[in-house]
């Protein structure tokens, strides 16, 4: 299925959770889709990440801390598809035989470029593989990009090792927009089949706020996203030269919820576990003026990040696992699917 | 410090853009004249597939008995389950006329077609579901997931494209 997700269905949906959407520079580790489709896949909700501010915090995010200047990320993900949930929330497998992934090769890049303004883009490579008892296939392209603009609300950490004042609890909040690019292989240009699919072949628009707060070792932190599609001409689909018509995706909501604590070690290096819920929404599509029924989506995942620190923050690696709750009426329209994510985080 | 620390953005851009205009300048033109893949108005490929009661059926025999087929290559995925139940829930009610036929494309054999139709829940619905062994339909048919062909009894493609809604097909049954 890797696809948005659906390569097969997952590489088509999933190009929505393929993208690790830039939301007010989270990201958002996938649910294709989330969506997709990601698209996911392209498409999934962004955990909010412990610590941010702070460097070294949950290891997610492709946040600079407020001391850096500028910051690469690379991360590797693995998608396992385990089924989906059918438009009434119900579950149901994939086709027998079946062994269906998807692989990303995440490249981040972070800037700052004011006291509180950052800007960073990421940059996915895809690989689907879509084993059934008949055929195995295999794809590989770039996914779609995440441009995400982040403005900070705070001009100083707002880590705390002790509240003595109401000022300690101040958190730290973002603002952002992010935008994502059609630059992988959509439905609408030379895919020839749903399992080549590495991109949802739209631009969306996302608004994000968030807020954390660390009161050491202990953080807290929340996030909220909203997202357009814009609405672009079709006129081939599959490699199918069609009647042309315009189609715009729904638009797409996440929140999360996160938590973490960090262990400092002897060294001042620390070990930060945050575990996550999140939940992602998107409505149905609209063509030609018309709503389509048969799309929109709904996907609720839990994840847990361990994050390794160096003392000055400066270099992170972390190792997270998603997981989409396999329970009826927890994701609607949308693969089922366990995500693996390793990386590492430099920042100068 | 700006120039070293700005380049890697800029290769970013560089990366995302190559080869990728396509996608990023969308373009509504009209090209369906010039399809070296089918499109409607072509006549469309026999085929012999069996269903997942092991019966063989080809395309000659579904069109002898009804004024028109529709094939819907589907993969079991979560679109292609909304897709059917659109299709269950609208024109296959109303065209009793018309036999509707789901491709299974990828369990590969009549069991494993069967097993995957009776865990969607489609093993008993009205839909034919026929399994497409080697995906030589498939590849006749240079069709995907949600590929949704309408044929007419001479053979005719009255539509052939990725399946939008109900009233799409419709528009296309009623061509018939």
């Amino acid at each position: 299925m890797n696809g948005i997700a659906m390569n097969g269905p997952a590489i088509t949906w999933m190009t929505g959770s393929l993208s690790r959407l830039g939301l007010g520079g989270l990201y958002v580790r996938p649910a294709l889709a989330v969506f997709v489709f990601a698209v996911l896949l392209l498409f999934a909700p962004s955990p909010a990440l412990a610590g941010s501010c702070c460097g070294g915090g949950g290891g997610a995010a492709l946040v600079l801390p407020k001391t850096g200047d500028w910051m690469m990320d690379l991360s590797f993900d693995m998608e396992v598809y385990d089924g989906y949930w059918n438009r009434d929330g119900k579950i149901l497998p994939d086709p027998p035989g079946s062994d269906l992934r998807q692989y990303r090769l995440n490249l981040g890049y972070g800037k700052r470029i004011a006291d509180r303004w950052q800007i960073s883009a990421v940059l996915p490579m895809v690989r689907n593989e879509n084993f059934y008892e008949n055929s195995r296939t295999t794809s590989t392209g770039p996914g779609d990009t995440t441009l995400t603009l982040l403005y900070e609300t705070f001009d100083v950490v707002t880590c705390v090792w002790s509240v003595e004042t109401l000022e300690d609890l101040i958190p730290a909040a973002y603002l952002g927009l992010g935008l994502t690019l059609p630059t992988g292989v959509s439905p609408f240009d030379e895919a020839s089949r749903s399992f080549d699919v590495t991109g949802r072949g739209f631009y969306r628009l996302d608004a994000s706020a968030s807020v954390e707060k660390t009161i050491w070792p202990w953080t807290v932190a929340m996030a909220y996203s909203y997202g357009i599609h814009f609405e672009r001409p079709v006129n081939r689909e599959y490699g199918h030269w069609v009647e042309p018509y315009n189609k715009k995706l729904g638009d797409r909501r996440s929140f999360s919820l996160s938590g973490g604590y960090t262990y400092f070690m002897e060294s001042d290096d620390t070990i930060t576990l945050t575990v996550s819920y999140s939940d992602l929404w998107e409505g149905v599509a609209v063509i030609d003026g018309e709503p389509d029924p048969a799309t929109g989506l709904r996907k609720r995942s839990v994840s847990a990040v361990v994050a390794f620190a160096n003392m000055d923050k400066s270099f992170m690696t972390k190792l997270g696992y998603s997981r989409a709750v396999k329970q009826d009426d927890w994701g609607e329209n949308f693969p089922i699917t366990d995500i693996l994510t390793a990386g590492v985080t430099y920042v100068f | 410090m700006y120039s070293k620390s700005l380049a890697p953005l800029l290769a970013f851009l560089l990366l995302a853009g190559c080869g990728v205009t396509d996608d990023l300048l969308p373009s509504g033109e009209n090209k369906q004249g010039g399809a070296v893949t089918l499109g409607p108005g072509d006549r469309a490929p026999e085929f012999t597939m069996p269903d997942i009661w092991g019966q063989p059926h080809t395309l000659a025999g579904l069109l002898a008995e009804k004024r028109g087929v529709v094939l819907y290559f589907a993969m079991w995925c979560p679109i292609c389950d909304s897709h059917m139940q659109s299709i269950l829930h609208g024109p296959l009610k109303n065209h009793p006329d018309v036999e509707f036929i789901i491709v299974d494309y990828v369990s590969g054999t009549v069991e494993g077609g069967k097993r995957a139709a009776m865990s969607g829940g489609y093993a008993q619905s009205p839909f034919i579901i026929l399994v497409d062994e080697r995906q030589k339909a498939l590849n006749a048919y240079g069709a995907t997931m949600g590929t949704t062909v309408v044929i007419g009894q001479d053979y005719g493609i009255r539509m052939i494209e990725d399946y939008k809604s109900q009233i799409q097909l419709e528009e296309a049954l009623a061509g018939l």
